[in-house]
């Protein structure tokens, strides 16, 4: 679970999140908002990214930036935020999605189960050694994805999921995200696509004007 | 005439690649530190940096002279009109360039790779060391041209080196001597050497960047 209290954010001098108040529960909670609102900004200060200007944020009720920095890196470790433009390391697919669990210090055996694991849940292990630069946009998002996933966070934070991703690919992403949620993992996607936020979200979460506000009812609000 | 030029393109060869290495060991560190985190010191250093990339090279070879020349404080070293302090002159001189082109790389790495790396939940550490491993063909490069920049410099050279045959000459200076005394077809040869140079190595760092 991710509490941020009275947290305020600037980039520069201006706030870009005043005030917000939320709070990242079990099940899946969808981020929508217009352009620039804010929805990235949150999602990077939930993952302990971004220091709060103000306020603070919890994380399993523990605020990273005033822990030590070995539990500060443990409360980080909890979270995973994965980038809308996915983010690739040199190397080949199986190199990406095992770079979580080699910063943990895995045992090798075990990084080779649970990288193989998590490009089988994303349906594309036969990318494993591929060298991620020839891999089209959507099969990187899976890569980031699958990165993400080998870590087993309790909380994952998705800004844009589907942006690259085709219709089966949107399809396959959904029924993974249900598992996910049904495993007991805290789940928040920023998100453009209605579908998504209508058919896999449990809350919905209106960024705008510099603040949050919770929308209790979902297709009322898409209606409006 | 091949036999001395061959020996004064090994000698450049040598004392600039020396520098090179000297001046990439502290500067790609000093960036890194720059870069690690924000604060109004460290963009401060970095414009510092920045600004003495267009430093003259005989401004530095003077400084230099001053301090290694025998009354100078570092005169007790006696290395002035060696090759040891044309090396140090070069790699002073690069010094602000690879810092300044590093810190260019290192930051717009960071952007992507370094919150990538701490968002998967690596330690500053390891989020720096992946920083600089997914920088290095760029990083490469930076030292490149802090290298290139070392062997077709004359100033830094001319004075601590003071073109002394079969010791301290190295292309620039022979090219420069060369052409006061009307030796064209000897500074051309060099000349072309000195392109030929720069050429190999930037084709050979280039295939290297690529391979890793």
């Amino acid at each position: 679970m991710i509490e941020l209290r009275n947290v305020s954010f600037a980039y520069v001098s201006e706030d870009v999140l005043k005030d917000v108040n939320l709070t990242f529960g079990l099940g899946v909670t969808a981020i929508i908002g217009p352009n620039g609102s804010g929805k990235t900004t949150l999602l990077k200060l939930a993952a302990a990214i971004y220091r709060p200007r103000m306020g603070e944020v919890l994380i399993d009720g523990i605020d990273p930036w005033s822990a030590s920095e070995t539990v500060r890196i443990s409360a980080r470790r909890n979270v995973v935020y994965v980038h809308e433009k996915p983010i690739m390391l040199r190397g080949s697919v199986a190199d990406n999605v095992a770079y979580g669990l080699r910063i943990r210090n895995v045992p090798a055996e075990e990084v080779i189960a649970r990288t193989e694991e998590a490009l089988e849940m994303l349906g594309i292990k036969h990318l494993a050694n591929e060298r991620v630069q020839t891999l089209s946009a959507g099969q990187q998002q899976k890569v980031a994805l699958a990165r993400a996933l080998a870590v087993r966070p309790k909380n994952l934070l998705l800004d844009e999921p589907t942006a690259n991703l085709d219709k089966n690919g949107r399809e396959t992403f959904m029924e993974l995200i249900k598992e996910l949620a049904s495993r007991g993992v805290c789940i928040a996607i920023a998100t453009h696509d209605r579908l998504l936020a209508l058919k896999l979200t449990d809350k919905i979460v209106l960024v705008e004007n510099k603040t949050v506000t919770f929308v209790e009812s979902p297709e009322y609000k898409y209606t409006e | 005439m091949w036999q001395e030029v061959a020996e004064v393109v090994m000698r450049s060869l040598l004392i600039s690649g020396m520098a090179t290495v000297l001046a990439a060991s502290w500067s790609i560190p000093i960036a890194m530190i720059l870069t690690a985190k924000e604060s109004e010191f460290r963009r401060t250093l970095l414009d510092v940096a920045n600004a003495l990339v267009a430093v003259p090279t005989v401004i530095i070879g003077l400084v230099l002279y001053l301090l290694f020349s025998r009354s100078g404080p570092l005169g007790f070293f006696g290395i002035l009109y060696t090759p040891i302090a044309i090396t140090i002159g070069q790699a002073v001189l690069i010094t602000p360039l690879i810092i300044s082109l590093s810190a260019s790389v290192l930051r717009e790495t960071k952007s992507g790779i370094w919150e990538m790396a701490v968002s998967i939940g690596a330690t500053e550490r390891q989020a720096l060391i992946t920083m600089v491993t997914e920088s290095f063909p760029r990083l490469l490069t930076t030292i490149l041209v802090g290298f290139n920049r070392a062997i077709g410099e004359l100033g830094v050279a001319l004075m601590l080196g003071g073109n002394i045959k079969g010791f301290t000459r190295v292309m620039t200076t022979v090219i420069a001597l060369e052409v006061s005394k009307g030796e064209f077809e000897f500074a051309l040869t060099l000349a072309g050497m000195l392109l030929l140079v720069t050429f190999t190595v930037t084709a050979i760092v280039r295939k290297v960047g690529k391979i890793a």
